[in-house]
């Protein structure tokens, strides 16, 4: 199967992967082994805001489509519009209660299954989702589909014909990767600054496509995903352990630094 | 039983710290572990992977290893976990590891956690402790038995045991299939010193507080009067003072080294959940309701351009 759309130099067409996640800014709290849903929002996991944002500028310099992509309950279409209102082209929503309590792999394998109906010459993913933390879901999805994965990407350098130059950070600095298209990125909050959907934007977005499928739409077995399906599962969650209260210094700084280093050597003996 | 493949990460030359946490502690726990290299010179490093545990060490050593690429060290690490039969895969948390681990799952069906900072075997069941929402909640993730699990462990989680290399058993492993659809041109070389973030025992960070690129060398003489490795924010890496990879927090590198100074750092969410594991935080700024002061066990409220020179006077005077 081919799923790259006809890209030589002309559209450029992208899929960009995004999750409503509780917002982690606001106080998290933790009772009987879960997190207190009570007050808590949901929003648009931070760093598929900055894939949104690069589909959205290659979209400018190459026209195409863009495609946003999420999984998860009603509630989701929030972010979906949310991404229609900054410019999206159009929404797909898997609203489906048996994709409950997928780990990364199950979100990764109903993607596979959803991007495939469509040809597309980029997918673009989150490093990772603000709720979960684990930065699964992309390169899970990249090997299923068996096309390129750049992580982590600060830098979308240049796109031509059939490929594309990502700068990634890596573990001893910049890498620059050529990839051949169709492939898939993961994008660093670094990769830009995510423009905010204007009023005209928000306006546009309610006359946009939404599809909205179930896993029976996607001919999805329920056993291979959500809880059934899951290889992980969260038993439990608790609090992180509390440090103990520290103690805080003011006054002039040559006798606080003198108090502090005198505790450093003495009390926490860290020279040993 | 429990057979655990470590895939084991170089720097310069040398097996890195964190992959020495990672035998140490599968060796101290009584569980089989094999190890996998990939990289250009690495196969002398296999005795001293051996001295620390690693039963058969898988090599994958070839120039087309120099630079870091998703398929070729993907396809080193699923061939030697298929010839070494292991159930488990642990790595160690670095860039590499955030693409390989994942794509390593799916290509062999198996299941993933991305983040540890604690691992718990009872008979075969494999639960770790896994931070998430910025780690504002630790949550108990389980694995199901069947199947492979692999997962990443947070450098710092363990201690390294001191051993003598030894002769491996070495099993070399076939050239590394190149895919012209991935290609890395080059690895624009970034530091900011010495030594590793992952592998320091103390990290000094800069924030904003230090103004700009001034302000980072003239914290450089603590740094190096601490024997430290150099860190810094999101805002300081944005801003272009320090190198993207000396970014610690949730998009950085997450460290827990045993002493963790945040000099000018506000203490963003973000930058807390890649250091608050640190055994000890001290921690300079001038706003005294910074919210670093509230996981800092030592906080110093004040100008940095007037702290930091006395620690420095202070440092040295001790390490003489
Ligand atoms: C999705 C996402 C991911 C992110 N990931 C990361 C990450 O991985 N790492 C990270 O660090 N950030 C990350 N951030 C950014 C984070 O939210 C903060 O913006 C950032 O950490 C702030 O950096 P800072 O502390 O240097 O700057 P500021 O918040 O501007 O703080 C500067 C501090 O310096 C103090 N100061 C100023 N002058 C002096 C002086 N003379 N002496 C002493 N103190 C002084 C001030 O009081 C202030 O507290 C992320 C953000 C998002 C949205
Ligand atoms: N339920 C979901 N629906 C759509 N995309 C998702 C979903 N879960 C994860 N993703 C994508 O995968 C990235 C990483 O997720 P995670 O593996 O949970 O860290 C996110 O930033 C999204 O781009």
């Amino acid at each position: 199967m081919r799923h790259r759309a006809d890209f030589s130099g002309g559209e450029l067409n992208v899929i960009v992967l995004i999750k409503h996640v509780i917002d982690v800014e606001l106080n998290v709290r933790v009772r009987d082994g879960s997190v207190v849903q009570d007050g808590m929002t949901y929003v648009l996991s931070k760093w598929d805001e900055n894939a949104i944002e690069a589909a959205l500028v290659l979209k400018d310099a190459h026209d195409g489509e863009v495609t946003a992509v999420t999984i998860g309950p009603e509630r989701s279409g929030e972010s979906l519009r949310k991404a229609l209102a900054m410019g999206v082209d159009k929404g797909v929503h898997i609203n489906d209660p048996a994709t409950e309590g997928s780990d990364s792999m199950g979100y990764a394998r109903i993607l596979a299954k959803t991007v495939t109906r469509q040809p597309y010459d980029l997918i673009l993913a989150g490093r990772q989702s603000q709720d979960t933390d684990q930065g699964g879901t992309g390169p899970m999805l990249a090997e299923l589909l068996n096309i390129p994965l750049v992580g982590n990407v600060v830098e979308i350098a240049a796109v031509d014909g059939t490929k594309l130059t990502a700068h990634r950070n890596g573990d001893a600095g910049k890498e620059v990767v050529e990839v051949t298209l169709p492939a898939l990125l993961t994008a660093n909050d670094s990769l830009n600054e995510p423009r905010l959907a204007s009023l005209r934007g928000i306006m546009a977005a309610k006359n946009k496509p939404m599809e909205i499928l179930t896993l029976a739409d996607l001919e999805i077995d329920p056993a291979t995903v959500g809880a059934a399906g899951a290889g992980t599962e969260v038993v439990e969650m608790q609090p992180p352990r509390a440090r103990a209260a520290g103690q805080k210094f003011e006054g002039a700084p040559e006798e606080i630094t003198k108090e502090v280093m005198g505790l450093l050597v003495n009390e926490a003996k860290i020279f040993g | 039983m429990v057979k655990i493949v470590v895939v084991v990460e170089v720097k310069a030359g040398e097996v890195r710290k964190p992959t020495l946490e990672l035998l140490s502690h599968i060796r101290k726990s009584g569980f089989e572990a094999d190890a996998v290299i990939a990289g250009e010179n690495v196969k002398g490093l296999a005795d001293r992977l051996a001295g620390h545990g690693a039963g058969t060490v898988y090599v994958a050593d070839d120039s087309s290893l120099s630079l870091f690429s998703v398929p070729a060290y993907l396809g080193a690490i699923a061939e030697a976990v298929e010839k070494s039969q292991a159930n488990q895969v642990w790595f160690s948390g670095s860039e590499s590891s955030k693409v390989l681990a994942p794509a390593l799952a799916a290509r062999m069906d198996g299941a993933y956690c991305g983040d540890a900072i604690g691992v718990e075997m009872e008979g075969e069941t494999l639960t770790v402790d896994h931070p998430a929402m910025a780690t504002k909640v630790i949550q108990k993730v389980r694995f199901r038995n069947e199947g492979l699990k692999v997962l990443v462990i947070r450098s710092g989680t363990f201690d390294v045991e001191p051993a003598e290399p030894k002769p491996a058993h070495v099993v070399e492993l076939a050239a590394p299939a190149l895919d012209d659809r991935v290609v890395t041109k080059e690895v624009i070389q970034e530091s900011a010193g010495e030594i590793d973030l992952g592998d320091a025992s103390t990290i000094v960070s800069v924030g904003r507080g230090v103004k700009g690129p001034e302000g980072i060398e003239f914290v450089r003489p603590l740094v190096d009067a601490l024997g430290a490795a150099y860190g810094a924010t999101r805002a300081v890496v944005d801003s272009g003072w320090m190198p993207h990879n000396t970014q610690v927090g949730q998009t950085g590198r997450v460290v827990a080294p045993d002493v963790y100074f945040a000099i000018g750092v506000s203490g963003a969410i973000q930058h807390m959940a890649g250091m608050s594991g640190s055994k000890l935080i001290i921690a300079v700024n001038k706003d005294p309701d910074a919210p670093i002061f509230s996981i800092a066990d030592y906080g110093i409220v004040g100008d940095l351009f007037k702290v930091v020179p006395l620690l420095i006077d202070e440092v040295k005077k001790v390490k003489s």
